[in-house]
C-alpha cells in the first residue's frame, strides 16, 4: 500500500494526495493498493503543480491498529509532528488515525525520499 | 555594542524588499523551486520536515534587549511561541510560513537583525566568545574583530559562491569557548612577548563526516593585517577547493590534501600579491569600530557584595547556581551569569517567547542591556552586579531559567534531529532528555562534574558529537534509529576528536549506557580529574568493557 506526500509551497505544511487534491491529514490520504501506474500518474500530476507543492514523492505504508501508517519512521514524524512537542503539528488533533500512527512499529527507510535525494 | 548606521539599515531594508519580490515571483510561478531555493537559503530560509525554518544570525552571539524582545515577538506571532538556539550562535524558528518570511525579515531589520550569512556557500556568521568584554582572560575584545569580519564578509562578491560554506571563530581568551579549532578558520588572539597583538591562524578544522582539528598555519599574524590574510586564505580555497564532490568541498579537505605547510606556503604567496593598502582595514575605521565596544558603563564597586554574600548563605538554590552558572568578571563587583536552556524535560536550546522577554527585562534592568548566546545553546548575561544577583536569580527561577547545570552532564548540546530536520537520520532531542533525566539529581550531577555530552542526528554533526567528552551520533540502520557513542572529544583549547566506543546502540539503551560510562568514570577517576582527563589517562578500553559487557 502507498500514499503520496509533499510539502505545500505557501507554508511548508506536510500534505497528502487525495483524488486530485492535497489534504493536511494522513488519515484522509488516498491509498494506492499495488497500482503503480496510478501512483506514477498522481506523482506526475503533483510535480506539475510547482506553485502548489514541492518535493512530491510516494511513501510505503504498513498496517497499524486497523489503519495504515507509513513504514518509515521519518514519514510518521512528518505525518504527526515533532515527538518532543506532542501539541505541535498534525498530532494535536488526536483521534484514532493519529493513535494508529503513533503506535505503528514498521521500520524502513523512506524509499520515496531516498529517490528524491538521489535525483538532486 | 556596535550600532548600525543609516547605510547598514538601508541595506537591510533593500535586502528584505528584494526577498519579498523573489517570494512573490516564486508564488506566481515565475521562479522554479530550483531557481528559488538558493535565493531563500541566502536569506536563512530552509524547508524542513513540517514547515519552513528561518535561521536568524546573532553576529558574534551578541544581542540587546530590544532585539531579544523582537525575537520573542516573532516567536509568538509567526512560530508556536518558541525559538531554538543553535550551536553556532544563531536562532531558528521552526514553524515559519513562506508567505510570512518577508514580513519577518522586515521586523528583524527594524532592530538591526537579519538572516544573511546563515546559509549558503558563503562566509557564515562569525562565532565568538560569549564572555567577550566581560572576562579578565581576554587579551583584547574579540567582538571588535568579529565586527570587522562581518562588515568585510557580508555579501563579499568574491566569496559568495565558495566551494562550500565557510565558518570563522574568533577568541581572545586562552580558554576557548568558540570551538575555534574545529572551524574552517579559528582565530586566537594572542599578545606576543613584545606586547604586540596577533592572531594564531588555525585553518582547516571541521566536523561533519571527516572531522579535523585544524592545524596552525601562522603563529602570529599582526592584527592590522587580518583582512588581507583572510583574503589570501579564501582565495587559495576558492581556487583549489573541490567543487566536484560536496563531501570533499570544505577547506579542511584541501588543507589535509596539501598538508598544512604547503597550504600555508600558498597562502603566503597569495598574500604577498595583495595590495595591503587596499585590503587591510584603515586604522581610522578600526578605531571607529573599537569605539563601539569601549563604552560599557561599568561602575566602580567593591569586590565583595555583602547583600549577595548574605543571600547565598541563606539560599542553597542560589549557592548551587553560583557554583555552576556564575563566572568571574573582569570588573570588581560584577559577575558573568550563564542562563541554562537545559532544564529537565526541556528541548535543549529551546526558549519560549516569555523567557526571552524575561532575559530582555533582566538585561535592561540589571545587565547593561547585553545578552549573549553560546554555541552550547545557552544564554549569558555578561555584566551583572553581585548586589543584583539575588534578584536576577529569583527572576530567572520564576521563569524556569535558573537550572544550575552549566557544563554538567545535563547541559547537553543536541541538534533538532529527525523531529524537525530534513537531513537527520535519527532523533536527538528525546535522547538528550532521557540522558538529562539520569542526572536530575543535582547533587549527583555536581559530583560527576564537568561532562560535555553532545548529540547529532546525522553525520553533518551540527550537535558537535565529534568534540564531545561523550559524543552521540544518530544513525539509520534499516530504518531504525541507532546511536553510536564516542569518547574523548573536546571542542575547547585542548581540542580532540572522539573515538568510537563500539557498535551502535538502540535508542532505549543510550541513556543507560551513558549512566554506565559515568559510573565507570567515578570508579576510575583520581583527584580532581574531569571525565575527559580520566579518559585521556586510561583510554577507551575500561569504558568499552563497562558498556558492552553489561549489554551482553
Amino acid at each position: 500500500m502507498k500514499a503520496i506526500t509533499a510539502n505545500r509551497l505557501l507554508d511548508g505544511e506536510v500534505v497528502f494526495w487525495k483524488a486530485g487534491q492535497w489534504v493536511d491529514a494522513f488519515g484522509d490520504a488516498q491509498l494506492f493498493d499495488h497500482d503503480d501506474a496510478a501512483v506514477e500518474a498522481a506523482v506526475a500530476t503533483g510535480k506539475g503543480q510547482p506553485t502548489v507543492v514541492v518535493d512530491v514523492y510516494p511513501i510505503d505504508l504498513t498496517p497499524s491498529e486497523g489503519h495504515w501508517a507509513p513504514v518509515s519512521y521519518r514519514e510518521r514524524i512528518r505525518a504527526l509532528g515533532p515527538t518532543n512537542e506532542p501539541t505541535h503539528g498534525k498530532q494535536a488533533e488526536g483521534g484514532e488515525a493519529i493513535d494508529a500512527l503513533r503506535h505503528a512499529a514498521g521500520a524502513a527507510r523512506s524509499t520515496g525520499r531516498v529517490d528524491l535525494i538521489r535525483r538532486k | 555594542m556596535y550600532q548600525y548606521d543609516a547605510i547598514d539599515r538601508e541595506f537591510l531594508v533593500d535586502r528584505s524588499n528584494e526577498f519579498r519580490g523573489q517570494v512573490q515571483r516564486r508564488l506566481a510561478g515565475e521562479l522554479t523551486e530550483d531557481q528559488f531555493k538558493p535565493l531563500r537559503l541566502m536569506n536563512g530560509l530552509y524547508l524542513q520536515l513540517h514547515a519552513y525554518m528561518l535561521r536568524v544570525a546573532i553576529p558574534y552571539g551578541s544581542l540587546n534587549a530590544a532585539q531579544v524582545r523582537r525575537l520573542a515577538w516573532i516567536a509568538r506571532t509567526y512560530d508556536k511561541g518558541y525559538g531554538h538556539m543553535t550551536t553556532r550562535q544563531n536562532i531558528q524558528f521552526n514553524w515559519v510560513k513562506l508567505k510570512d518570511a518577508p514580513d519577518i525579515l522586515d521586523a528583524l531589520a527594524q532592530v538591526d537583525l537579519h538572516a544573511i550569512q546563515t546559509s549558503g556557500n558563503c562566509i557564515r556568521n562569525t562565532t565568538s566568545d560569549p564572555y567577550a568584554g566581560a572576562t579578565a582572560e581576554e587579551v583584547d575584545d574579540p567582538r571588535v574583530w568579529c565586527e570587522v569580519i562581518r562588515q568585510w564578509s557580508t555579501l563579499h562578491p568574491e566569496f559568495s559562491y565558495l566551494p562550500r560554506k565557510f565558518k570563522i571563530a574568533v577568541t581572545a581568551s586562552a580558554r576557548d569557548r568558540t570551538a575555534a579549532k574545529v572551524h574552517d578558520i579559528g582565530l586566537m588572539l594572542r599578545r606576543a612577548r613584545d606586547g604586540s597583538l596577533g592572531f594564531e591562524e588555525i585553518v582547516g578544522g571541521g566536523q561533519g563526516r571527516t572531522p579535523h582539528v585544524g592545524p596552525t598555519i601562522k603563529e602570529h599574524l599582526p592584527v592590522g593585517r587580518l583582512l588581507s590574510y583572510l583574503e589570501a586564505v579564501l582565495r587559495v580555497y576558492n581556487r583549489h577547493g573541490r567543487r566536484d564532490n560536496i563531501y570533499k568541498a570544505r577547506i579542511k579537505i584541501l588543507v589535509a590534501a596539501l598538508g598544512a605547510e604547503e597550504f600555508g606556503r600558498q597562502v603566503e604567496e597569495e598574500w604577498a600579491k595583495i595590495d595591503a593598502a587596499r585590503a587591510d582595514l584603515p586604522d581610522t575605521e578600526l578605531a571607529r569600530i573599537r569605539g563601539a565596544f569601549a563604552s560599557t558603563p561599568f561602575e566602580t564597586l567593591p569586590a565583595v557584595s555583602e547583600a549577595f554574600e548574605a543571600a547565598r548563605v541563606a539560599s542553597p538554590a542560589l549557592q548551587r547556581f553560583v557554583r555552576n552558572n556564575l563566572k568571574p568578571h573582569k570588573k570588581p563587583g560584577y559577575a558573568i551569569v550563564e542562563i541554562s536552556l537545559k532544564a529537565q524535560g526541556q528541548t535543549p536550546g529551546d526558549v519560549t517567547a516569555d523567557q526571552l522577554d524575561v532575559a530582555a527585562d533582566l538585561a535592561e534592568r540589571y545587565g547593561l542591556n547585553d545578552v549573549r548566546v553560546t554555541h552550547a545553546q545557552n544564554l549569558v548575561l555578561p555584566h551583572v552586579k553581585l548586589d543584583d544577583l539575588p534578584a536576577v536569580h529569583a527572576a530567572l527561577a520564576a521563569a524556569g531559567l535558573a537550572t544550575a547545570n552549566i557544563d554538567l552532564a545535563s547541559d547537553i548540546i543536541a541538534c533538532p534531529g529527525l523531529d524537525y530536520c530534513a537531513l537527520a537520520n535519527a532523533r536527538a532531542i528525546g535522547v538528550a532528555q532521557d540522558i538529562a533525566a539520569k542526572f536530575a539529581d543535582e547533587d549527583r550531577a555536581e559530583t560527576v562534574g564537568e561532562l560535555k555530552i553532545k548529540i547529532s542526528g546525522c553525520i553533518n554533526a551540527c550537535g558537535h558529537h565529534h568534540v564531545a567528552h561523550i559524543g552521540i551520533l544518530g544513525v539509520d540502520k534499516k530504518g531504525e534509529e541507532f546511536y553510536q557513542l564516542s569518547l574523548g572529544g573536546s571542542g575547547a583549547e585542548d581540542a580532540s576528536i572522539g573515538k568510537i566506543l563500539g557498535p551502535a546502540l538502540p535508542a532505549d539503551k543510550v541513556a543507560g549506557a551513558i549512566d554506565t560510562l559515568v559510573e565507570a568514570y567515578l570508579g576510575l577517576r583520581t583527584g580532581e580529574e574531569r571525565f575527559l582527563d580520566t579518559y585521556r589517562r586510561v583510554g577507551l578500553e575500561p569504558f568499552k568493557e563497562a558498556v558492552y559487557v553489561q549489554a551482553d
